[in-house]
Order: C-alpha cells, then sequence, then structure tokens
C-alpha cells in the first residue's frame, strides 16, 4: 500500500524518468459560489519525479494553491485523474486519505499554522507521533537550526523560526513529498532565503521531493524545473540545467 | 444604525444556534424546576387552603376519656376559643365478606342534620344522613374504593364488642385526612385504615355516651391559634376531672403534619433546584459570551472606530444575553407548567383533596422569566467587561497569540516529559482557559452533587423502610386489645393458626418530666429478649431494653436533657395517673422521633399491675392457606380494637412509593444530564470554534478525525471528571441539608451513602460526557477543515 515505502526515494535517472511520482492528467477544478461557478484548474497535466524540486509560480487566483491542496490530498479534483505512485487519489476512501497525508506528505503552509499551545518542538511530535517511522524530532530541529529553542512556544517565536518549525514538522513524518505554499510570503529577504536553503539541502541530503509555491519568479532559480501557471493552465515548464543556490539569488 | 446592529444580532444567534440552544435548555430547566415546584407548592396550598377553610379544619384536638357535652362546650368560653364541637370517636374493626383480613376502623361521630360544622365531610357520593334511620354511615371515599363499598349497602362493624349492621348512605373525604394515616401510624394504609361516620345520637347509644364525649375539636382565633399552651393548660386545668389524655395541635395533628412537611420540603427544593441549573447556565453563558466578543473582537473596534458608543455597542451584547434569557424563561415556563401538572398528580396520589388542580400563576412565570433575565445578564457580564475594554485600535489589529509559557505541571519534569502531545495540549487547555476550566469543573459538580445527593435520598428512603420494617419492628401484624389483658391473651394469641412467634406489648401513654421539660409520648413494654421489637444504637445494633429503668430514644433524651443515669417523672395519662420517678438505664438510636423502651414486667409494676399487655405482635407462618386461616380467626376473637397487617403495608410502601422512586430517579438523571451535556457541548464547541485552523491544519497532517476528537474529549472528560469527583462530597453536604430540613420530632432522616449510589452517579456522568463529545464528533466530523485552513481568523 501506499503507506509502506518510505525509502523508495530513487535518484537513479532512467527510473525517475520511467515513473512519475505524482502525475496530474488533464485535471480541472471548479468552485461552485451559490449560482456562479469558478473554474480554478482547466486542464493541467503535469508529472513531478522523485527527488526533483518543482517550482510553482503565477499571479494570485492562477490555481497554485489549488493544484497543491490536491496533490497532496486535501482537496479533490473535479475532472481528471491525479495518480501517486500509479494509485488514483480519486478513488481514495477519506480514511486513505488521511492515511495518504499522514505516511507521504508533509505541508508547509502560508502562515505557518504552528499549535499555539504547543512549543516548538511539540510542534514537530505532533507530527512524528503519527507515524510508524519518523526522524528524531530533536535532530529535525536541529536541522532547521532551531536546536536552543525547542521549548519556545509559537508565540516566543519570529515568523521566520516559526516557518522553520513548520518546515520542520513537514519533514520530521520523513514524507516523499514536501509540498510548501508559500514558505517566504510573510518573510522578510534574509529569512525567506535561509529557508529556502533549508529546503534545498532537504532536497540534496535527503532526497526529497519538492514543491514550492512562490509569487516570486525570482525563487524559480533555485529549481530543477519551474512551472508558470495562469487562469488555471500551465503556461510554461522550464527545466533548470543547473540551479543556483538559494544564497545567490538576489530580489 | 440600530437596525443594521439587529440584523448582526439575529445572525449570530443564528451562527451560534446549537450554543444557544444548549444554554437555553440548561436556563429552561432551571425555570421549569422553579416554576413547577413554585406552581405545585401553590397548588398545594390552595387546595389546603380552601379545603381547610370548606371543612372547617379544627385548630386543636383534645382526646378525653368522657366528659358531658355541657362540661366540653364550657372551653367555648375560654379567650380565644371561636368554636367548639363536642365529639365521639372510637377505634373498631371492620368485618367485610370481600376482605380475607379484619380491617380497623376510626368511628367519628357527626352531627345527625347537615349543618356547618368543625372538621366537616366533603360528600363524594351519595348523601349526608337521612332521618329514616338510626344505624347510617358515610364511608370516607379511599376505603369506600379499595372494598367496593357503595351508597345503599349494609356493612358490618364491631362496635362497643357488638356486631352492628349500618346503612351506607354515601362516601365521604375530609381534611383530617388529607393524609390517610392511622393514629401511631407512620404510613398512610388505605386498603387497612377507613374512617366512618355515624349519627352523633347513633354513637350516643352505642358507646353508652349520652350526653356525654370524648373529643373536643374546635377553633381558635389568630392570636391564640399561633400560641396555643396558654389555651391547652387552662383547657387541661377545666377539664382535668373527666381524664385528658392529649392534647394536639394543629400543626402536630398526623395529616396535617405529614402534609406541612411534605409542602415545607417542596418549598426547600423549590429553592435549591433552579439556583443550581442557574446558577450553571450563568457560568455556561460566560464562557459563550466572552467567546463571542473574541471572535468579534475586530467587529466591536470597527464599530468603535466608526464612532458607535460604548452603550450602543454594549447594549448590542446585552441583547443577545437577554434574548437567550427570554427564550429559557418562555420556554421554561411552558416546561414548567407541564411539569408541574405531573407532580400535582403526584401529589394527587398520596394527599386526598376534592380537588387538585394545576392553576397557572402569572406571577410565577413573571418571576420565572425574570430570575431567567437576571441569569442571563449575570452571564453576559464577562463578556461585557471585555467589549469595555478593548480600544478601537487595538481591537482592530488581529487577536495576538495565546501568551505562552510553560505552566506549572511542565515543571513536574519527568512526568510531562513521559506524556504524548495530545496530553500537553489537552493539559495546557484545561490550566490556561482557567474561566472555561472553573465553569466546566463547577457545572459538572453540581450535575453530580445533584444526582449523588438525589441519589442517596432514594437510598435512605429505601433504608428508612428496610430499617422500620426489618431491623426495629419486625412482625408481620400487631394486634391492639381494647383494653389491658393478662397473661391469658397471650396464650390465646400464640394459640391462633399460623402464628410462629407472639410476643406482648404494653403501651402506655405517658408524660415524660425531667425538670420544666416535658413531652407526651408512649412507652413501649416488651418482654425480655423480645425478638420483635429490637431498638437499636447508632451503628444499628440491637440494645437490649433494661430489665430495671426506660430505655430513651435519643431524640427524647436530648429534648428532655437527659443522660443515661438520670432519673426520669413518669405520670401515665389514663388509669391511675400515678406519678413515679424512674432511671434512665440505656440510650437507643434510630429514626424514629421520640419514643420510650421497658421491659414489659417493669413497665406493668410501674401502672400498678403484675402483668399486662394491650397488644401482641405476630410473626407468622409464611404459607398463604395459614394466613387465610388467621384472617378468620382475628375476625372471630372478640375484644381486638386494632389489627395491623405490616406485611400488606411493606407489600403495598414497594407498590406505590417505590415505584415513584423510580420515577424520580429518572427524573434526577435527566436533570443531572441536562448540565453534563449541555455544560459539555458547549465548552466543546466553543474551543472547536476557537481552534478550527488548528483542527484543520492537523487533518492536513494526517490526523485522522477520531483522532482529533480524542483531544477534544480528553479535555472534557478531564474536567468534568474533576468536577464530577468534587460533586460527590457536595453531593453529601447537599443531602445533609436536605435531611435536615426534613428533620422534625417525629422523624430523622438517615444519611446513608451506599457505595452503589456514588459510583451510578459516575457512571451516569461517564455517559453523558461520551455521550455530548459524541455530539461534538458529529461536528468535528462535519467540519469544513479545508475552509476553515484557509480562512485567516
Ligand atoms: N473554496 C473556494 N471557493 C471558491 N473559489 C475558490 C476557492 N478556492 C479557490 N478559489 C478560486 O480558485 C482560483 C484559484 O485559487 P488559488 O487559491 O488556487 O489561487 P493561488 O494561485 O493560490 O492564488 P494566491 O497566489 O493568491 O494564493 C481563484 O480564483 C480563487 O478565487
Ligand atoms: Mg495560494
Amino acid at each position: 500500500m501506499i503507506m509502506s515505502d518510505n525509502s523508495a526515494s530513487s535518484l537513479d535517472a532512467s527510473d525517475v524518468a520511467a515513473r512519475p511520482l505524482v502525475k496530474m492528467v488533464d485535471v480541472t477544478k471548479t468552485f461552485q459560489m451559490g449560482e456562479v461557478e469558478v473554474r480554478a484548474l482547466a486542464g493541467v497535466s503535469l508529472d513531478i519525479f522523485a527527488g526533483e524540486m518543482v517550482v510553482m509560480v503565477g499571479p494570485s487566483g492562477s490555481g497554485k494553491t489549488t493544484i497543491l491542496n490536491i496533490v497532496g490530498g486535501l482537496d479533490s479534483a473535479s475532472s481528471g485523474d491525479v495518480y501517486y505512485r500509479d494509485i488514483d487519489l480519486a478513488g481514495m476512501s477519506d480514511r486513505e486519505l488521511t492515511r495518504y497525508r499522514r505516511n507521504e506528505v508533509g505541508f508547509v503552509f502560508q502562515f505557518y499554522n504552528l499549535v499555539p499551545n504547543l512549543t516548538a518542538l511539540e510542534n514537530v511530535l505532533v507530527a512524528t507521533e503519527l507515524v510508524r517511522e519518523p526522524m528524531d524530532a530533536h535532530e529535525v530541529l536541529d536541522l532547521v537550526g532551531l536546536a536552543d529553542r525547542a521549548d519556545h512556544f509559537p508565540a516566543q517565536l519570529s515568523g521566520g523560526e516559526q516557518q522553520r518549525v513548520a518546515i520542520a514538522r513537514a519533514i520530521a513524518k520523513n514524507p516523499e513529498l514536501v509540498l510548501c505554499d508559500e514558505p517566504t510570503g510573510a518573510l522578510d529577504y534574509r529569512t525567506g532565503k535561509s529557508v529556502l536553503g533549508l529546503l534545498v539541502r532537504l532536497k540534496r541530503e535527503l532526497g526529497k521531493t519538492i514543491v514550492v509555491i512562490t509569487h516570486n519568479a525570482e525563487i524559480g532559480h533555485i529549481a530543477d524545473r519551474v512551472v508558470r501557471l495562469s487562469s488555471g493552465a500551465i503556461v510554461e515548464l522550464v527545466a533548470n540545467e543547473r540551479p543556483l543556490p538559494p544564497e545567490d539569488l538576489v530580489w | 444604525m440600530v437596525a443594521v446592529l439587529d440584523r448582526k444580532l439575529f445572525r449570530d444567534l443564528r451562527h451560534t444556534v446549537f450554543l444557544v440552544a444548549a444554554i437555553t435548555l440548561i436556563i429552561a430547566t432551571g425555570v421549569a424546576c422553579f416554576v413547577a415546584m413554585r406552581s405545585s407548592y401553590n397548588n398545594l396550598v390552595t387546595a389546603r387552603d380552601s379545603y381547610y377553610s370548606e371543612c372547617r379544619m379544627a385548630d386543636f384536638w383534645i382526646e378525653l376519656k368522657k366528659a358531658p357535652v355541657g362540661e366540653v362546650a364550657r372551653l367555648g368560653d375560654l379567650p380565644g376559643v371561636t368554636e367548639v364541637r363536642p365529639r365521639i370517636q372510637f377505634f373498631a374493626t371492620v368485618d367485610l365478606p370481600t376482605s380475607e383480613s379484619l380491617l380497623n376502623a376510626l368511628v367519628l361521630s357527626m352531627p345527625d342534620e347537615r349543618l356547618e360544622t368543625i372538621n366537616d365531610i366533603v360528600v363524594r357520593q351519595g348523601s349526608y344522613f337521612t332521618p329514616t334511620r338510626a344505624a347510617e354511615v358515610i364511608v370516607n371515599e379511599d376505603f369506600a374504593v379499595r372494598h367496593g363499598i357503595k351508597p345503599g349497602q349494609w356493612i358490618h362493624l364491631l362496635l362497643n364488642n357488638r356486631r352492628q349492621e349500618l346503612f351506607v348512605v354515601g362516601t365521604a373525604i375530609s381534611s383530617e385526612f388529607v393524609y390517610m394515616i392511622g393514629p401511631g401510624a407512620i404510613l398512610p394504609d388505605p386498603e387497612h385504615f377507613g374512617v366512618f361516620y355515624v349519627k352523633h345520637t347513633f354513637a350516643e347509644e352505642v358507646f353508652d355516651f349520652d350526653g356525654a364525649a370524648n373529643q373536643a375539636v374546635g377553633r381558635l382565633s389568630p392570636t391564640v391559634r399561633a400560641r396555643p399552651q396558654e389555651f391547652f393548660r387552662q383547657a387541661e386545668l377545666l377539664l382535668a376531672p373527666y381524664g385528658v389524655f392529649a392534647k394536639i395541635a394543629r400543626k402536630d395533628q398526623p395529616s396535617n403534619f405529614f402534609l406541612s412537611s411534605e409542602i415545607d420540603g417542596l418549598r426547600t427544593f423549590a429553592a435549591i433546584m433552579p439556583t443550581i441549573f442557574l446558577g450553571v447556565a450563568a457560568l455556561v453563558l460566560n464562557v459563550l459570551m466572552s467567546r463571542l466578543t473574541e471572535q468579534q473582537r475586530t467587529v466591536i473596534g470597527t464599530l468603535k472606530a466608526l464612532g458607535y458608543g460604548h452603550g450602543a455597542v454594549l447594549a448590542h451584547f446585552l441583547k443577545f444575553g437577554l434574548l437567550v434569557g427570554l427564550l429559557g424563561g418562555v420556554v421554561g415556563c411552558g416546561l414548567g407548567y407541564l411539569l408541574a401538572e405531573g407532580m400535582t398528580a403526584l401529589y394527587g396520589q398520596f394527599y386526598r383533596f376534592p380537588a387538585l388542580p394545576n392553576r397557572s400563576y402569572p406571577d410565577i412565570y413573571a418571576a420565572g422569566i425574570a430570575i431567567s433575565l437576571v441569569c442571563a445578564v449575570a452571564g453576559s457580564v464577562h463578556g461585557v467587561r471585555l467589549v469595555l475594554r478593548l480600544q478601537p485600535a487595538e481591537a482592530m489589529r488581529p487577536k495576538p497569540p495565546p501568551s505562552g509559557g510553560a505552566v506549572w505541571l511542565e515543571r513536574c519534569g519527568v512526568l510531562w516529559q513521559r506524556l504524548n502531545f495530545g496530553w500537553r495540549l489537552v493539559l495546557r487547555a484545561i490550566i490556561r482557559q482557567r474561566l472555561r476550566t472553573s465553569v466546566g469543573v463547577i457545572a459538572a459538580a453540581l450535575g453530580a452533587a445533584l444526582l449523588s445527593a438525589g441519589l442517596m435520598m432514594v437510598d435512605s428512603s429505601l433504608f428508612m423502610v428496610e430499617y422500620e420494617f426489618k431491623q426495629l419492628s419486625r412482625s408481620d401484624v400487631d394486634l391492639t386489645f381494647e383494653s389491658e389483658r393478662g397473661r391469658d391473651a397471650l396464650l390465646e394469641v400464640e394459640r391462633l393458626p399460623g402464628v410462629d412467634l407472639a410476643e406482648p406489648t404494653l403501651n402506655v401513654a405517658c408524660t415524660m418530666s425531667n425538670g420544666p421539660l416535658s413531652r407526651d409520648v408512649g412507652i413501649m413494654g416488651v418482654a425480655a429478649n423480645a425478638r420483635l421489637t429490637l431498638p437499636r444504637d447508632a451503628q444499628h445494633r440491637p440494645v437490649a431494653v433494661p430489665e430495671n429503668g426506660l430505655m430513651l430514644t435519643r431524640a427524647l433524651a436530648d429534648r428532655l436533657r437527659l443522660r443515661v443515669g438520670d432519673t426520669v417523672t413518669v405520670q401515665p395519662i389514663k388509669g391511675l395517673q400515678r406519678e413515679h420517678t424512674v432511671p434512665v438505664t440505656a440510650i437507643s438510636d434510630g429514626y424514629i422521633g421520640m419514643a420510650a423502651y421497658a421491659d414489659i414486667e417493669y413497665l406493668s409494676r410501674l401502672v400498678g399491675e403484675e402483668y399486662a399487655l394491650t397488644g401482641a405482635q405476630l410473626a407468622l407462618d409464611r404459607n398463604a392457606e395459614a394466613r387465610r386461616r388467621l384472617d378468620r380467626a382475628l375476625k372471630e376473637m372478640p375484644a381486638i380494637q386494632a389489627v395491623n397487617d405490616r406485611a400488606a403495608l411493606l407489600q403495598n410502601l414497594r407498590e406505590t412509593f417505590l415505584q415513584n422512586l423510580w420515577i424520580f430517579q429518572v427524573e434526577l438523571i435527566v436533570f443531572a444530564g441536562v448540565i453534563f451535556f449541555g455544560s459539555i457541548v458547549n465548552a466543546s464547541l466553543v474551543s472547536l470554534s476557537e481552534r478550527g485552523r488548528e483542527v484543520a491544519t492537523l487533518r492536513a497532517i494526517g490526523y485522522g478525525p477520531w483522532e482529533i476528537g480524542s483531544l477534544f474529549f480528553k479535555e472534557s472528560a478531564v474536567v468534568s471528571a474533576l468536577g464530577t469527583l468534587l460533586g460527590l462530597p457536595l453531593g453529601y453536604v447537599l443531602m445533609l441539608l436536605l435531611a435536615r430540613t426534613y428533620d422534625t420530632e417525629m422523624f430523622r432522616m438517615p444519611v446513608v451513602v451506599h457505595p452503589a449510589a456514588l459510583l451510578q452517579t459516575v457512571v451516569t456522568a461517564g455517559v453523558f460526557i461520551v455521550a455530548a463529545h459524541l455530539f461534538v464528533q458529529r461536528k468535528i466530523m462535519r467540519l469544513d477543515w479545508l475552509e476553515a485552513l484557509k480562512a485567516q481568523e
């Protein structure tokens, strides 16, 4: 089943080419708002391969969050197919979707969404207690550079620190897929960069598959591929031969 | 501008419909309790007062040996006496062909012709006496109904040892017997005890009482009625030559005594129960109102910034509370009316009135709604304070994150480290949300107190029955002879068929005094080593009746300031009335108030006899056929004044009284359930609405709805369990208070605490905690968490 194989992140190129981790085929999404229908996605097809970093850019309302929600099992497509390792997400029950989110996906939210009544460490424990083979919560906190703030509550942390806790929480479950919705949106320049650096290290050192949403086209330079969206459709897909390290970004 | 705010108010109500419903339910229950109990109280008081005035209920009863009617009438000359009626009263037995056992009768004389008289009767069927025959009888309705006696029929009474045939002209009830309790009995027994009204001239003739009477009943002016001691003293002086056996003021008259204590108890309940509910409602409302204001802080800030004054914003929030109060009040009045209907009907089964209608009382409804509004306003205070404190600028900024910091529990180190994040979250929420936690604890404590006190009441009542029938007096049938008899009577009784054991009893009514303190009590003489009467100590262990001297109950000893080793003066009321000074040699405890016991031989000597008995207690063969033979034999036996069938009484008691206890328990559980359920649902929903985003995040991370629900469940379970545990001792205190209100000279209410009652309270609490959580769980399942994830609070 989907929940079993956490360590199958192979970087073997041929395997990657043969078998995308996530495959979206002609996905549409329509929201019903009373009388009017809002078309958020108008036929999106996209393959995401294991171990790559994809950055999605596009103007506000172009459908970035919608894609991320569908891929992350938070929302379902109106039509079209979404496969995770050849398993159709549309065919999953609520319970299976919960298991999918639990074992395969790590989410980083734009507004951190930390549990206010839990310390940084405990916010990570929230995730690790869910799965059978989590990473060590202390180590993950160390990884995001917050080992010394483990006992602080979210209210006692800065925005960037909170976002790093959120990232720690997302990866501590040791998921295959890390989905980040504007992880730098609420952060200043320097903090933003350090958060991005963290994501790049995750990909490189742990072999995670990472999808990052951003408004900021500049950030696209750190990705393996950049997906440009407009009005619910993919308008451009660019592969970077040599992704830049985040330190070299300027915006 | 106000109209817009009102529209907002309406929407607020709609958005919080479940919360409003939960609180309204609690308020409504409180108001319903108040209305139902006050209405039942009024119903009873009104019925009693109008019945008493309709029947010209007496203010005093004086029992005499035998006095000329003219002398009795002189009581009317005493100051404050407005009316006197000499009456003839006798105990008799009834022999009904339809009944196997011998039945007891109280025969009372009434004027030959219908005229307004003291202790009048209300004819229910047939008519008053006619001039046609001398031997006419009117039977009290309950007895007639139970034995199928109808006007136009003849019945046989054994009067003055002569079998008399009387023609039944009617059935009736009287204010003297609202509670159909025989003399000396502690429980009503309408099946085996009937009142028979005969013409006064007829009574004079059969009892050889020409121109004489053995009872005076009369009415007093209000001032004397309030303090009748002086009147009784003068009456005693006046009638002493004719033998004054007993002087009874209305407050001590058995029927009135029981009715009055019921009414007093009802008044106490009408104060306690609604207070609990409305208190809980006010607290719970506080939680909701503070949440509403929190939630709307930006709205409040914006309104203030726009130029709405403090007053307008405040009024807006108060209106919300007032609407809830009004709703609860009105619903409560409606429910209360229906509940009063049921309660009043129940009272009607035990207390016999010509009519006991359930009336509407606008003043009670007004009070109920007013109380409900006050409670609602009190419930809004906390929220309103928040509104007032908010500065517009501050209010419009998003709410600062809840203040962090470790709670004291975390310093417990190792223990804390071993908790998983769920428990840490739960415990922090409990410790940080002080208002909500205390409200939850208090509500659960009150719910548990109410329930456990009620269950203790039930156990105490059951214990009383058990104590009276199985521990104190263990006989199946008690016989009372018409007069004192010798040893031969006991032999005769022992030989009756079906009797396993017969023990003699000698009852001596006397005035017992210690200096200025005195009381009229009956001394009961029992055989040495009696097995059917076993006075007990405080630990319910039997205490042997001493060979010499008297054993007093603790209540009597306290009242007369006597201890073992003291002496007491005893003067029998009947017979030679010689005064004796006797030692107090033992003290027994128990729940039946004033009584004294003595060895039958010692007591016989005290009244100047070698060996005397006035009755016998029988333990019977359990065989039905033997029982029938005994009943037949008793019908043949002369000189029996009363047969007290305790086994049948117990049976009867089990059928009526215990059934009602069951209803009472269900009601209690429902009431407690309203508190538990209402307060938990409210707290959980409020916290769910605050933590929507947290719930959504956890869902996104991969937590299932039940795992998230368990966080909420743990929180309410911990809070409610804590409250329930505190509620148990509180229930005990409540029980002590209730027992005290029922504490009278006649009775003491035992306080019985069975572990089962505590367990039942805890289990009931558990069931309601789970039920409330299932309701909350459903909300969690249905929560649109994706939406909550997007929403920026
Ligand atoms: N729950 C919803 N109901 C109705 N319409 C929605 C809902 N969620 C998204 N939409 C609409 O779908 C479209 C795509 O929204 P989406 O959130 O994916 O945009 P986005 O690219 O993430 O924008 P942003 O950069 O502002 O976050 C928008 O037009 C939005 O209004
Ligand atoms: Mg978005």
